[in-house]
């Protein structure tokens, strides 16, 4: 299980930095990183190290913040491989709300978040089938 | 034409018979509304007391929330079995101020609207489109009501889609039309881009216009849209005092006359509460003279206006009211429904997921007003799903709409990102100029 923040944002100029400038000032690191935008507003979404920390020092500068559970699975950089994990869940008949990857992981294989209302399914269906699940603690 | 003689009567003719009629409602008011004479004994005013047009000054004002706390109808001054029909306006809070009428009030408030589609330019040849919203406002069955007693044919069009108003006005030979200025700003420019020349294709010629103010940029547009020919008038009320038919402007375009046998207009300091001279311009206090159901005395319109006593070319002689320029308090007219701050407050204040700052901003896009408020967002649950964020826009829309009446825009901002007063928030930005 992987925790994620979400950050409320207007869409306009600077708003995304000034979260991003909070979230360095507490020397928070972000590993993953996705928006998607209305003509109004976004929410951003983020993968970092420390997400307590990071609710909490945005929060503080009166940001709307929310962690909730994602899954991250780690993938083969291979060809198929997304495609691939998509099939399970597709046979498991699990939605995926939204799904994004790591900005950067040194060596090691790249990993897709994503988001499910069927979390529990969507891990078995997934463990079932040999995909590595990631845990914070490996990112 | 002139519709009733009434509007013609030397000054001095016009007081006598205001005095005689003011000194009748004061004594049925004072028997029969306890609100009223509870305000009357508070400031040792009796009936008797009324002598002259003079003394009208020491009775007390009416206000928009004696609506509000004797709601719904504890101003009435007859029976339920007595009254034949309910209209409603907003109220500044979320119950509205329901209005009533007797046989009689009916009666003479078309009576009154005749005046007013006369004094515009309407005649017994006209077929009539009324582009108001039908409903519990009175704009729509007030004109409908009136141009019926002159013997014009009308149509109860109602407000919004335009191409079947268009159709219709195309078809039935549609001489005259009723609606806000603004609206028929935005179906002429419609039916202009359907390549129609209301100059040349259509038979329309005379436009009566309520709701909200017209200024004189407005007019100006109306003749560009609709063209020359086209003869656009004005006219006043609110449905507290009876509806359309308090006021209207003549075609000489010098001001809206009062229909002063019914109606006694004051224009006071909104501050001071002082009668102001003529000519001076102020707040609009207006006293209803022989109304049975709701006989209103010194009601504050908020309205900020002046008044003209110089008869006028068109040989009436009736009082007129110059342009109004404004209000004393902050109610908006938006697509000619009048909108409290404080009903979209109160709608606010029960949405938990944002907080309670907010913002109203006002524009006019394509002709049309549209109103954004803005709110903070404050609940992180929200953030699981953009779902979730539409829905609680879904859920503000729809309060909004059930309580104004009106389709609004929100915006969701971040918290803390609205303005903060210290003392009286000046929450509404109003972009339109002059109308347009």
């Amino acid at each position: 299980m992987i925790r994620q923040i979400s950050v409320f944002v207007e869409n306009q100029p600077g708003s995304m930095m000034r979260v991003t400038s909070v979230l360095t000032e507490a020397h928070v690191n972000i590993r993953a990183i996705s928006t998607f935008d209305t003509p109004e507003f976004s929410i951003m979404r983020l993968v970092v190290d420390e997400p307590e920390l990071a609710k909490e020092s945005l929060t503080g500068k009166g940001f709307v913040t929310r962690i909730s559970d994602v899954i991250g699975v780690e993938l083969k950089d291979e060809k198929g491989n997304l495609n691939q994990m998509l099939k399970i869940l597709a046979d498991g008949q699990i939605n995926v709300n939204y799904i994004y990857s790591f900005v950067i992981r040194e060596e090691k294989a790249p990993v897709m978040i994503f988001h499910t209302d069927d979390f529990e399914k969507a891990a078995q269906v997934l463990r079932s089938a040999d995909v590595k699940l990631i845990e914070e603690a490996e990112l | 034409m002139i519709w009733a003689k009434e509007e013609t009567l030397p000054r001095s003719e016009i007081e006598a018979l205001q005095l005689a009629k003011l000194k009748d409602s004061v004594r049925y008011i004072y028997d029969r509304v306890k609100p009223y004479r509870d305000k009357m004994d508070a400031a040792g005013v009796k009936p008797e007391d009324i002598r002259t047009l003079d003394d009208l000054k020491r009775l007390p004002f009416t206000y928009k929330a004696d609506f509000k706390d004797n709601y719904p109808d504890g101003l009435f001054a007859v029976d339920k079995k007595e009254i034949v029909r309910y209209h409603a306006s907003s109220g500044t809070t979320g119950k509205p101020t329901v209005v009533g009428y007797t046989r009689n009030d009916l009666e003479m408030w078309l009576n009154n609207v005749a005046r007013i589609a006369c004094m515009g330019g309407a005649s017994s040849e006209d077929v009539a489109q009324i582009s108001f919203g039908y409903g519990t406002f009175t704009g729509a069955l007030g004109l409908h009501g009136g141009l019926e007693k002159i013997g014009a044919s009308v149509i109860p069009m109602s407000s919004g889609n335009t191409n079947k108003q268009i159709m219709f006005l195309q078809d039935m030979g549609v001489t005259l039309l009723v609606a806000t200025p603004s609206y028929a700003l935005h179906l002429g420019e419609e039916i202009r881009k359907r390549g129609i020349d209301p100059a040349k294709d259509l038979k329309i010629r005379i436009g009566l216009f309520g709701g909200e103010g017209m200024t004189e940029p407005m007019r100006d547009e109306m003749h560009k849209v609709w063209g020359e020919q086209f003869i656009c008038t004005q006219n006043y009320g609110m449905s507290e005092l009876c509806g359309p038919g308090v006021a209207g402007e003549c075609t000489e375009l010098c001001g809206m006359h009062v229909n002063e046998d019914w109606f006694i207009p004051e224009i006071i300091d909104p501050v001071t509460e002082e009668v102001l001279p003529p000519g001076e311009r102020g707040e609009l206090v207006v006293t209803c003279l022989g109304k049975e159901a709701l006989p209103l005395m010194r009601y504050r319109t908020g309205d900020m206006t002046r008044l003209m006593y110089e008869p006028c070319r068109c040989g009436r002689t009736t009082a007129r009211i110059e342009n109004l320029s404004g209000r004393a308090d902050d109610m908006l007219v938006i697509r000619g429904v009048n909108v409290f701050p404080t009903q979209i407050e109160e709608v606010l204040l029960k949405i938990e997921e944002i907080g309670p700052h907010y913002e109203i901003l006002v524009e006019r896009r394509n002709r049309l007003d549209v109103m954004t408020i803005s709110v903070e967002l404050i609940d992180d649950r929200l953030l699981d799903s953009y779902a979730k964020l539409s829905e609680l826009e879904a859920r503000i829309k729809s309060a909004l709409k059930s309580q104004l009446g009106l389709a609004t825009q929100i915006r969701l901002v971040a918290p803390n990102s609205l303005k903060r007063f210290e003392g009286k928030a000046k929450r509404v930005t109003d972009l339109r100029k002059d109308g347009l």
